[in-house]
């Protein structure tokens, strides 16, 4: 019997807190020292409770893993690390039993070489997939298309001595791009969406999506081709696949990113990048200018569409969307030690970026959690895990989740030598110090404490679905704000400085209406005519309801 | 059609809205289904309700609601037909269980259940009991999941399923309602406690061993079905012990938080919130908890029945206030037990509050070692944390649980009940501080 554990809502997502997971890492339900659907599984209990409604997983399919599987080898199967389909459809359901949704990464750019496409388009020119990848006898066509891998990739341009010709790759050279000018790779990347929805995924993450076609005399992103291209893929959902989400990545300024929810018929959902690094930026500076400003500049978007919001996830911190000068100052504050950095951005988790200041982590959480979009976790923070940046890649930001102070911190019961990554053992991040199992046991932990807070945010859909009013007042260290939604009227107030500060902030239009803290439902005094004081503590943060007086 | 202020009154005004507190801002029916076209006629609504703050729950409406009697015929004998009724966005289907005798014959006598809160039940004839679901959530609902399971499995002590009915659709799929046979001449295991307990108190207690032992059988064959993926028993994950923890802490943290300082029937717990959650940190610092496995989910006197000979259990539903996923999540077996101990101090100090009579001293002592001898004499083991200390300090964590839960509820709703929980949790403090 096939149950629908959900109830019709095309919306969900907007009122949804994802978890980003990397299986890999987050449980080893075969004791083969890698984590798999199984061990997945045996967590679910663990993210329902924390609150959780969408887990979005980071690649699954067969791949040679040169980069963490965002190089794929095969669009229609699980990698064997993992488990197989049928552990896939397994772990969809259970996580359905659980209210929980499932959306996966998928890579539409470019395939691993390690492809059969590939494989046979280099092989066999003149073949069917002879033009499925993009293919020059030179390597000069499209010279103002950035190369984004600056610290591994000279170019955009491979010479491939099998067939003779240059192949272009937006990425790493083992990673072709697809040639979507042709419409059987047009039909047959529908074909790979089709597959994983009829199996009950509810969406993708859509990787690198602004590359998808070449022009020359353009820098090859955000083409109107691809935007059509992605308006055929919404369609065919909209059509056969009632309530799932496409959630595109696409790490571009606010006013190119919105393109790609076009007029509410691309993309559902895209990460707001830009936003991330200013949260960052603006507590160092003990200013909230830098929030204020890419708010500001950031275009309204279709109702029915939704921001992804994070703090930190498995890439590095990206500097891409910030000027050269904010990127010196972030460098500066945040990559002390040279190895942090990669690419062009920052290679370290939320809580050693932060050096592990509760107060810091908790202001942060609440400035994602209070701004129009949908928080999207990544595994591990909600426990203020730490990284090693002695790894290479991103691999630093990819150590096995730590769910006890055990043998293996409780992540695998293989061999210690057998494990794909080692857990943190430093003093300060190490499993025996922070883990699920004892913050689960302290009322005072990180984890707890935000279990709490996601609990708070999914009584108010205002966090979801309302207006967002910036709020000035007469304190440069101060953000705050306004939502609303039906008749839910939210007040969020952070302090971004380090000591205490108070503010007077004009709220007059409510007059007579009375804030009601939201942790505590503390009332507090009635607002008035007069600018509203408020007393902040040090990185601290009120948010309010405000309601009508008895 | 209604429109929505009216629609928003009449919802509002019905015995079984749950949402009382709340402001509903919006309401609209998202399908309906004809059940009766010529007069009188019947028909079965889906109604959304959007509250304040842009939360919304699905209700079940039936029309005309003052005539339930006559819907609820309707309902049964699109049952005994087996009747799939077409709505705008979805289909109501009626399915009898095969060979259920009950349904054959004609329904003559309809009568209300009285006490009930968030559904409404019709009991025809005292041979049939008709159970409609108001609130709806997606998803089967554990009453008709689990009654169909233990038929299947033959656990006797049950009131046999005899039809079901439910919706799939463009809103969503849930279970409407059931049908079950109705326990003529069964006594409510609450009703009788208390009767025994003023004229022959030990009368009750010599029912007990047998109540543990037919609890316990409930529970061998809840566990039965390795095949069955939603009834096979789950060794529990490493943090399965510090999320329990970490719910019931937060649950004492919330309770405690708001207990009023004027009350004296709280004083002696009044100010001890952090001496309770010590308390529970000591109990779960470490152990086993077995096996989990789908349970009753509610279990208390009130969800029992003495059918002359033996003990009947009823309403698999779980707590109504939990969402579905959580209702149908596998737990300790021995969360079930330990809500029927609690169900037993209730009844020692209900009989005092509603019949004037005080209960024979270690009373409760006695019910409790009656029901626990019966039902670890039955139930298997490996369910069961191993040893006895284990098994005692899982219990009491559900005991203070539940206590917790009922010292909320009876500030919101009795407060002349509100002892009862503040003596439980007095109680563990007290068992606990003392040395052995």
């Amino acid at each position: 019997m096939s149950e629908q554990w959900f109830e019709r809502d095309p919306l969900w997502f907007k009122r949804a807190v994802f978890y980003e997971v990397h299986i890999r890492g987050f449980f080893d339900g075969n004791d083969d020292g890698a984590g798999d659907f199984r061990g997945l599984i045996e967590k679910l209990d663990y993210l329902q409770w924390l609150g959780v409604d969408c887990i979005w997983l980071l690649p699954m399919y067969p791949s040679p893993l040169r980069d963490g599987g965002y190089d794929i080898a095969d669009f229609f199967g699980i990698h064997p690390d993992y488990g197989t389909v049928d552990n896939f459809k397994e772990f969809v359901e259970q996580a359905h039993q659980r209210g929980i949704r499932v959306i996966a990464d998928l890579v539409m750019n470019h395939t691993s070489a390690d492809h059969p496409w590939f494989q046979e388009s280099r092989t066999d020119p003149t073949g069917p997939r002879g033009d499925w990848y993009v293919w020059a006898d030179t390597d000069e066509a499209y010279k103002d298309a950035r190369v984004i891998f600056v610290d591994t990739e000279p170019s955009n341009w491979t010479f491939d001595p099998v067939r003779g010709q240059y192949y272009w790759h937006r990425f790493f050279s083992h990673q072709p791009d697809l040639n979507y000018d042709n419409p059987d790779v047009q039909e047959a990347m529908l074909n790979v969406l089709r597959f994983w929805l009829d199996l009950g995924i509810d969406g993708f993450r859509l990787d690198a999506v602004p590359y998808l076609y070449e022009r020359e005399g353009t820098n090859g992103e955000n083409l109107s081709e691809t935007h059509e291209y992605l308006r055929r893929v919404r369609a065919e959902v909209d059509a056969r696949y009632p309530d799932r989400v496409l959630l595109a990545e696409a790490n571009q300024w606010p006013a190119d990113v919105v393109q790609y929810f076009g007029d509410g018929d691309e993309c559902h959902m895209a990460f707001h990048f830009p936003v991330m690094p200013r949260m960052f930026m603006a507590a160092r500076r003990e200013d909230a200018a830098p929030i204020y400003e890419i708010l500001d500049s950031t275009p309204a978007i279709p109702g029915n569409c939704q921001w992804g919001l994070f703090l930190r996830n498995h890439d590095e911190l990206t500097l891409e969307m910030v000027t050269d000068d904010e990127r010196d100052y972030m460098y500066a504050e945040y990559a002390k030690d040279p190895r942090m950095k990669l690419n062009l951005g920052i290679r370290r988790r939320l809580a050693p970026l932060l050096d592990g200041s509760r107060d810091d982590i908790e202001l942060l959480h609440a400035i994602m959690f209070s701004l129009p979009g949908s928080p999207v976790l990544y595994y591990g923070d909600e426990i203020a895990m730490g990284d090693n940046v002695y790894l290479g890649d991103r691999d630093g930001v990819r150590t096995p989740m730590q769910w006890t102070g055990d043998r293996n911190a409780g992540f695998s019961r293989a061999d210690w030598a057998q494990l794909y990554l080692q857990p943190l053992m430093d003093p300060v991040y190490g499993y025996q110090a922070v883990n699920v199992e004892a913050q689960l046991r302290s009322p005072t932990s990180f984890l707890r404490w935000l279990h709490r807070f996601i609990a708070l945010r999914k009584e108010h859909p205002v966090f979801g679905l309302g207006t967002y009013e910036p709020l000035g007042s007469d304190n440069p260290r101060i953000f705050a704000h306004i939502r609303r939604w039906e008749e839910d009227v939210i007040l969020c107030v952070h302090n971004l400085a380090r000591s205490a500060q108070p503010v007077q902030l004009d709220l007059s239009r409510y007059a007579g209406m009375v804030p009601e803290e939201m942790f505590g439902r503390t009332s507090f005094p009635p607002i008035g005519e007069l600018p509203y004081l408020l007393t902040l503590a040090p990185r601290g943060f009120f948010w309010f309801r405000l309601r009508q007086q008895a | 059609m209604i429109d929505e202020s009216e629609l928003i009154e009449h919802v509002k005004h019905q015995r079984w809205y749950g949402a009382k507190s709340r402001d509903v801002a919006h309401a609209q029916v998202v399908d309906s289904v004809a059940l009766r076209t010529a007069d009188p006629q019947y028909a079965l609504a889906l109604a959304e309700l959007r509250y304040d703050t842009g939360a919304h729950d699905i209700y079940q409406l039936l029309f005309p609601e003052e005539e339930t009697f006559g819907v609820a015929r309707e309902l049964v004998s699109a049952m005994r037909s087996g009747l799939t009724l077409q709505g705008d966005e979805g289909i109501v289907e009626f399915r009898p269980v095969q060979g259920f005798a009950g349904l054959g014959r004609e329904l003559i006598d309809a009568r209300d259940v009285g006490a009930e809160q968030s559904n409404t039940s019709v009991v025809f004839d005292d041979e049939l009991i008709l159970k409609v679901f108001r609130r709806l959530e997606p998803g089967i609902n554990p009453e008709l999941e689990v009654l169909r399971f233990l038929t299947e499995h033959d656990f006797p002590n049950i009131a046999a399923l005899g039809g079901w009915y439910s919706y799939s659709g463009g809103p969503l799929a849930a279970t409407l309602g059931i049908l079950q046979e109705y326990v003529r001449g069964g006594l409510d295991g609450w009703e009788l406690a208390l009767d025994e307990l003023a004229e022959d108190p030990e009368r009750f207690l010599s029912r007990l061993h047998r109540l543990g032992e037919v609890t316990g059988e409930m529970h061998r064959v809840l566990a039965s079905d390795q095949s069955d993926p939603a009834f096979c028993p789950e060794t529990p994950s490493v943090e399965a012990l510090g999320l329990l923890t970490a719910t019931v802490d937060e649950e004492i943290e919330r309770v405690f938080l708001a207990l009023p300082d004027d009350d004296e029937n709280v004083s002696p717990i009044a100010g001890r919130g952090e001496e309770v959650r010590d308390l529970l940190r000591q109990m779960t610092h470490a152990g086993a908890a077995g096996q989990f496995i789908r349970t009753h989910g509610d279990y208390h006197l009130g969800q029992t029945m003495w059918a002359g000979d033996d003990w009947v259990i009823l309403d698999f539903e779980g707590e109504p206030a939990r969402s579905l996923a959580e209702r149908r999540r596998k737990r300790s077996a021995l969360r079930d037990v330990a809500g029927m101990l609690r169900s037993f101090a209730y009844a020692a100090s209900a009989v005092s509050l509603l019949r004037g009579t005080d209960p024979p001293e270690n009373w409760e002592e006695q019910a409790r070692a009656r029901f626990l001898e019966g039902y670890v004499d039955t139930v298997d083991p490996s369910l069961l944390p191993a040893g006895h200390a284990a098994i005692d300090r899982l219990l009491s964590v559900f005991e203070l649980e539940k206590a917790v839960y009922e010292l909320q509820y009876e500030l919101d709703n009795r407060p002349e009940w509100v002892g009862i929980p503040v003596r439980g949790i007095q109680r563990l403090l007290e068992e606990t501080n003392t040395p052995a």
